[in-house]
């Protein structure tokens, strides 16, 4: 072994994306070198040579700019130099998958471990890598499902449990990716260990053992000791208390002050928000929030996936709450921010991810905005119809639109999970499983959500009627309705009902907290037997009218100052300056006089107000 | 309506020692369902109601099976009906995981779990609830397929029927200025002296020669027509003015 670290040390230096080379250098030969000694070994050690032979023929097969990238990988992570950690973790790992590993597992963490002095850190963090890598690309097996929580159990404990806060640092992306993957992991499996039909006997056997792998209970145990160990919560609430630095490190402890938990315990904060979602708790998913602003001025981490997901779920709790403008204004907020960002993302791996969230975002706003109209941002409400407007069309349109909601919110739910495994333990019970499976908990979750659009099924036609009349007498409005009035007067009722939520007001603490407002613009009052109606309107737009017109004055007057000196034909040249001139002064209120026609009475109104 | 969430999520009446269990990390302990429990029948004893901390509970069951109770998952829910038209029943109904028959049969062999039949009973009632159809809903609330529920259940809920009428007072509250006495009377269940009386309570007043209760004013039922208008002030587009000089 020690002969081939050298030859791999001294192409060290070269750089990593110098494929060809390397692969020059051709793969090492070496299952010779025990041939003598096989005749006298007893078999226990003969097991363990086949084994080391095999794991040396596998390390024989790693390509030298891989293993040169695993030693460099190693070398970063040994001396903290986040720069080329993050190098390696966003560019390096990426390129060699889709180089050698597209279809196949990157080497075990056993085969590449002397190439990393058998460092038992940095071999956890590798196997965090190889075990996502098989999630992503491959299908993993129930081995890979256990060990990969095995592997994660270790990184937990040896970031809790050590004696005092481990010196690693590691990269923000990479720290939500490890809470992330951790979730991720956990919902895959209780998705898979739900499908009882498709078990081999081995995995059978081995649910039936009912260990404590992937439970909830282990799940949230170790999101609640990072956000414990991190004092995350009270970190968040001293920065709202505008405490100093000074002030926040004595509060949050020596651990706390280092960036890897103080992060970690960010993300699992959020990490809650997603179990608790996934297992249909939306209440609680909002109140582990407690603490966290919603806020992306001030951005506690840059992690744009860490945004898009908070967004996502909070959305979806507020949904199933009712608190559908509360939904509404997380999803325009974030959507907005996707937008942005969209010029920054394009080649981000992760942009995928977050553009297939973004979608299913936009598939709950147009839910959010079927079951409570209201005037929206023009930007995400353009997207929406371009995307959904056959399904939004029909969402508007009460019962007869209720396949759509059923369609949108099934793409877009969050993979909802049930928190006990089947009774693999109970061959019995397990049949009875298997012939009559329980419902499944998207379905479940669904049936309640249809019940209340169910509910609110009679209001847009109701709307479509009331929004002619000013006063009507409600047996004619029934009789429109083609229904009695005791019915009519319920549903106006309900209508009534829906056009009041929940909303958080501006700066109240906390998610769940939130004041009783109307979200109509349509209101109405039933006097006996009279219903009287009542509309808001908006007024005409002042601020955008405003914005344009002065844009289109500076490109008037910009062309003019570019414009070459009017010298010639005398006909033609006077009128432009003066076409110009008109259009100069609309944008300034100084010279409303210039302007002629129908703008001229919006300009007019604008000063009266 | 209830003007604000924070009486929902913390209410006034909610002790110490529960507060602690709602908010920390102490309410995934199963040990710590008793004392969540006796709470609840101190709720339905008391006429209060903490819908976070009965949420608690079905956690509770939802992580650990082996505690499941059907007693108090129905009384759990009995309770949350009442809050329509606010969705607890359905957050509620959320935590339920399903329980496959076999095991269920298995774990209850000598008393059958009432649950899989009452379920769907209080699920018609709330439905009812949430569709405003209050006459309806005493119609099946006072029938035969709702005996068992009202003989074993909210019977022993202090005030079960009178926080039913509460939410049709809230609904009515919001929606009319004046409303028929016949009709308010089929929405509450009551009639003569009663709903005299129960009006009374309310502050409404009632003119008998006509049959109309008029309902005082409140946020909800008085409407204006309004113009929104956009407020912004100048110096917010002083950027853009300043970059067109």
């Amino acid at each position: 072994m020690a002969q081939q670290r050298k030859v791999w040390e001294a192409d060290m230096d070269e750089d990593l994306q110098d494929v060809d080379l390397s692969l020059a250098i051709g793969p090492y030969a070496q299952s010779g070198n025990y041939d003598d000694a096989q005749s006298t070994i007893d078999e226990a050690a003969l097991l363990v040579m086949q084994q080391q032979m095999v794991q040396q023929a596998a390390f024989a097969q790693i390509p030298d700019v891989v293993k040169r990238f695993i030693a460099h990988f190693h070398q970063a992570v040994l001396d903290n130099n986040l720069a080329e950690i993050t190098v390696a973790y966003e560019s390096g790992w990426n390129r060699l998958t889709e180089k050698y590993y597209a279809k196949t597992e990157w080497p075990e963490a056993e085969v590449i471990a002397p190439l990393v002095n058998d460092d038992q850190i940095f071999l956890i963090l590798y196997r965090e890598l190889y075990y996502r890598h098989v999630y992503s690309r491959l299908s993993p097996d129930i081995d890979d499902r256990f060990h990969s929580y095995e592997n994660s159990c270790e990184l937990f404990n040896y970031l809790l449990n050590s004696d005092g806060p481990v010196a690693l640092e590691l990269p923000e992306q990479w720290l939500w990716d490890i809470i992330d993957e951790f979730i991720y992991q956990f919902q895959s499996f209780c998705v898979w260990r739900s499908k009882v039909k498709s078990k081999t006997e081995e995995e059978l056997s081995l649910l039936s053992e009912g260990s404590q792998v992937w439970s909830s209970y282990s799940v949230l145990n170790v999101l609640y000791s990072l956000i414990q160990k991190s004092k995350i919560n009270e970190h968040l609430v001293a920065l709202q208390e505008g405490k100093s630095a000074e002030e926040i490190a004595e509060i949050v402890g020596e651990y706390g002050t280092r960036p890897l938990y103080k992060l970690l315990g960010y993300f699992s904060v959020i990490g809650l928000l997603r179990v608790h979602s996934l297992l249909g708790d939306f209440t609680l998913a909002l109140k582990v929030m407690e603490s966290v602003e919603l806020n992306q001025k001030a951005p506690f981490t840059r992690v744009t996936a860490c945004h898009v997901t908070t967004y996502y779920y909070v959305g979806f709790c507020y949904i199933m709450l009712r608190r559908y403008p509360d939904a509404i204004r997380a999803f325009v907020s974030i959507l907005n921010f996707i937008l942005r960002m969209r010029q920054y993302h394009t080649r981000s791996y992760q942009y995928d991810q977050i553009n297939k969230t973004a979608d299913r975002m936009y598939a709950l706003f147009a839910i959010c905005n079927a079951l409570s109209p209201t005037r929206v941002d023009d930007n995400i409400s353009n997207i929406v119809k371009e995307r959904y407007g056959e399904q939004f069309t029909k969402m508007s349109r009460g019962e007869e639109g209720i396949p759509a909601f059923e369609e949108l919110f099934l793409y877009a739910c969050p993979k909802f999970i049930a928190a006990n495994p089947p009774p693999y333990d109970d061959a019995e019970a397990l049949r009875a499983f298997f012939d009559e499976p329980p419902q499944e908990p998207a379905q479940r979750h669904l049936a309640l959500f249809i019940a209340e659009v169910r509910a609110q099924a009679p209001v847009p036609t109701l709307r479509s009627f009331l929004k002619l009349y000013t006063s009507l007498d409600a047996a004619k409005l029934a009789n429109f309705l083609d229904a009695d009035e005791e019915e009519m007067v319920q549903q106006l009722m309900v209508m009534k009902q829906a056009s009041r939520s929940v909303s958080r007001v501006e700066n109240e603490k906390g998610l769940l907290e939130g004041q009783m407002i109307s979200t109509s613009d349509l209101d109405f009052v039933i006097n006996d037997n009279m219903v009287h109606i009542a509309e808001s309107t908006v007024g005409r737009r002042y601020a955008g009218w405003f914005i344009r017109n002065t844009e289109h004055a500076q490109r008037v007057l910009d062309n003019l100052r570019n414009a070459p000196l009017p010298i010639a034909p005398k006909v033609a040249a006077p009128s432009q300056p003066a076409d110009a001139a008109a259009k100069g002064p609309e944008a300034t209120p100084a010279a409303p006089p210039a302007r002629t026609g129908g703008k001229k009475v919006a300009w007019g109104s604008a000063q009266a107000a | 309506m209830a003007s604000s969430a924070s009486t929902w999520t913390s209410p006034p009446t909610r002790p110490p020692l529960i507060e602690e269990l709602v908010s920390g990390v102490d309410r995934y302990n199963p040990s710590n369902v008793n004392i969540l429990e006796d709470y609840l029948y101190h709720q339905i004893r008391s006429q209060e109601y903490d819908c976070l901390a009965n949420l608690a509970i079905l956690k509770l069951y939802q992580f650990n099976p082996e505690l499941y109770n059907p007693d108090v998952v129905i009384n759990i829910l009995i309770k949350a009906l009442t809050s329509a038209p606010f969705p607890d029943f359905s957050l509620c109904i959320s935590l339920l995981d399903e329980r496959p028959a076999a095991l269920a049969a298995a774990a209850n062999a000598d008393e059958p779990d009432p649950l899989p039949q009452l379920q769907p009973v209080l699920a018609r009632l709330h439905a009812l609830l949430q569709q405003c159809c209050f006459p309806q809903f005493w119609a099946l609330y006072r029938g035969d397929d709702v005996e068992a529920l009202r003989d074993n259940y909210t019977v022993e809920c202090v005030g079960f029927e009178d926080a039913v009428r509460e939410v049709a007072v809230r609904a009515v509250k919001a929606a009319f200025t004046s409303i028929g006495r016949a009709r308010l009377g089929s929405y509450l269940a009551l009639d003569g002296p009663e709903l005299d009386a129960y009006v009374a309570k309310l502050g409404w007043t009632s003119d008998a020669s006509t049959g109309v209760i008029t309902v005082p004013p409140n946020p909800d039922n008085q409407i204006t027509s309004t113009v929104v208008q956009e407020n912004i002030q100048l110096p917010r587009k002083s950027s853009l003015i300043s970059c067109s000089s």
